[in-house]
């Protein structure tokens, strides 16, 4: 049993609000990415988390015990920083196996796990070796390894792949996401990529300025974004966000109207580019003229003009060409209406 | 190849300039006096009659050919000279080491590194003629620990400076990572972050020990005849029969440039060593 708790927790540098009323649960066994945008206060959070900073208000729980006081040492939390911090003068197996050494396991039991962890992390052949003499996978992969090491409760990566390249980078997601499942711990995984943020989490935070907008399944917050913040920060390519006016069972925009039962009043129409199709001119709810089409290999990105611009994604052999008519059908399950000043869900 | 022939030569030269001093002083040292006094007719780089007598001499205070005798070996000050700077360079190199930490990662002290440099931005001399009355109501004038005080005192500004910039250049997420496996603050300071910092430290010791071993002013206003250091007591080596006993000198400077030698080599492995390479992800 280890669940993470956060109760109102709020940190302040000076007049800056880093968290404001923060709450937040994890249960055990779970992968939970924190999600925003840079500065939004995820890494402040983990340090929350961790003890490297003290909170203004609130209360951190690990385990059912108030750890708001106690020292990073005492929380029994495992960390892999943004920047690995890998200690340059010890060799893999002994940044590795510092947390054990710690702790005064013995000799035997380190041997064990590294053993173990070496076979999952498969860095059975650099152990000998100094963080400089290693490519930045097999760093990244030695910090994972001090950090999964010991029993802790649970496990906090700042963006820990964020500075790999691309291929080494979707190979770490996979992977990190299958270690978590072996070992069935609990994984709190900090990141400003919305792709990786969904793709590992089985549950995930959204912060804006300090605060949690939403949290809940990756799939739910796709499909049911709570404020338009959130709508535009999750999905690529991003939602179409339009100004509208409701009136009659029905929303106007710039392309066409959307019937839909709302009250009347202006509303932010938000629409996901895989809910709009392509149809003959005149055909669909929505109308204009292709200006641009992205091939992708696996679909491809139109944008359709017509006093405002939307992005939809069509398929890969889309026949149009730049300058057609077409039309635009809207699955509804991908619009979204929010509030236009507050940015709150309607319906 | 003509670029590397070119600059093999043009190093050669500068080399050869730079070392003509060191290695004249070094010649000289085994010249015996006829070759280094006024009389000497004419001058070679070389010694004709190569000897050790200035190396006994100074050793000693008497050797054959020099109707005078000196009234002190170099034993006593080559003694001063090596317990004063070690002292000296310990004391700016832990006290300094430990600001450096602090003001490096907790802020504290304000302008505390500025205040420092306050020793080293007016003329030696404007600083050091109060200090020598400081020192001299302190009962503290020619005694060893007064002038490893005052060595430690004036050479702590480098060391703060250059240990803070390696501490500010190493991210503290190192500390924070062994504070979050284990450690006490303590215990991150001095299992991670020192070990790491080692060579800083080697190569901050050398710079300030060479400071006060090559020291003269200082010497020369706080100690009057025992605890005189090397430098001070080289000025002396002169006699109203003799004269400026050159080839003395010469011998004393060679045997000045041994403990800083020693002790680069020494710690040559620290020096070479990177500091932080390969913690971080780049």
């Amino acid at each position: 049993m280890a669940e993470i708790r956060l109760e109102g927790v709020t940190k302040r540098y000076g007049d800056l609000v880093a968290l404001d009323d923060v709450s937040l649960v994890i249960e055990d066994g779970s992968f939970t990415s924190i999600f925003g945008p840079p500065s939004s206060g995820k890494s402040v959070l983990l340090r929350v988390l961790l003890g490297l900073e003290s909170v203004d208000a609130g209360r951190v729980i690990v385990d059912g015990r108030d750890v708001t006081h106690a020292t990073p040492n005492a929380r029994n939390l495992s960390m892999v920083f943004q920047n690995l911090a890998l200690f340059p003068h010890l060799d893999a197996r002994d940044n590795i196996a510092f947390p054990m050494i710690r702790r005064g396991a013995t000799q035997e039991d380190i041997d064990r796990w590294l053993e173990q962890l070496s076979g999952v992390l498969s860095i059975g052949h650099i152990l000998h070796k100094r963080p400089a003499a290693l490519s930045g996978g097999e760093r990244q992969r030695v910090a994972i390894g001090r950090a999964l090491i010991r029993d802790a409760s649970a496990y906090m990566m700042d963006e820990p792949i964020a500075a790999l390249d691309a291929r080494l980078r979707d190979a770490m997601r996979v992977e990190l996401k299958r270690l978590q499942t072996e070992l069935g711990r609990t994984f709190i995984y900090v990141t400003h990529d919305c792709e990786e943020a969904m793709s590992v989490a089985d549950n995930m935070a959204i912060l804006e300025n300090g605060r949690i907008v939403q949290q809940g399944r990756p799939d739910e917050v796709y499909t049911r974004p709570e404020t338009l913040y959130v709508a535009r920060l999750v999905g690529s390519p991003g939602i179409n966000v339009l100004a509208g006016h409701a009136s009659d069972n029905g929303v106007d925009i710039a392309m066409g109207r959307i019937a839909v039962p709302v009250d009347a009043g202006a509303v932010c129409v938000a629409l996901r580019p895989e809910a709009l199709g392509l149809a003959r001119p005149g055909e669909g709810e929505l109308r204009g003229t292709i200006t641009d089409i992205e091939r992708l290999g696996g679909f491809s990105v139109l944008t359709v003009s017509g006093g405002e611009e939307l992005r939809a994604i069509s398929n890969a052999d889309v026949a149009h060409r730049i300058g057609d008519e077409v039309g635009l059908t809207v699955d509804p399950s991908g619009m979204h209406l929010f509030d236009p000043q507050a940015g709150t869900r309607i319906g | 190849m003509t670029g590397l022939i070119l600059r093999t030569v043009v190093v050669a030269l500068f080399a050869a300039i730079a070392l003509l001093p060191i290695s004249w002083m070094a010649t000289m040292a085994f010249k015996p006096p006829a070759e280094w006094t006024s009389a000497t007719a004419e001058l070679t780089f070389l010694p004709k009659d190569p000897t050790w007598s200035n190396f006994v001499y100074v050793f000693t205070g008497e050797v054959e050919g020099q109707i005078v005798s000196l009234d002190r070996t170099v034993w006593w000050p080559l003694f001063a000279s090596l317990l004063t700077s070690v002292i000296g360079t310990l004391i700016a190199v832990v006290a300094g080491t430990a600001a450096a930490y602090a003001v490096s990662r907790e802020k504290v002290g304000g302008s505390i590194g500025l205040s420092l440099l306050q020793l080293r931005i007016f003329p030696p001399l404007a600083v050091m003629i109060p200090v020598m009355i400081m020192w001299a109501f302190l009962g503290m004038i020619d005694t060893w620990w007064g002038l490893s005080l005052i060595y430690g005192i004036v050479t702590l500004p480098f060391s703060f400076w250059l240990m803070k910039s390696y501490f500010d250049e190493l991210p503290r997420e190192i500390e924070e990572a062994a504070i979050v496996e284990g450690c006490t603050a303590f215990e991150a300071f001095y299992q991670i972050t020192l070990p790491i910092v080692v060579s800083a430290v080697a190569s901050t010791a050398l710079f300030i020990f060479i400071l006060n071993w090559s020291d003269y002013l200082i010497a020369l206003l706080l100690t009057r005849k025992e605890w005189t250091t090397i430098p001070v007591y080289m000025n002396a080596l002169a006699t109203a029969a003799s004269g400026q006993l050159y080839g003395a000198k010469a011998a004393l400077g060679l045997i000045a440039a041994i403990p800083p030698i020693i002790l680069g080599i020494s710690i040559q492995r620290f020096l070479v060593q990177g500091l932080t390479f390969g913690a971080l992800k780049q």
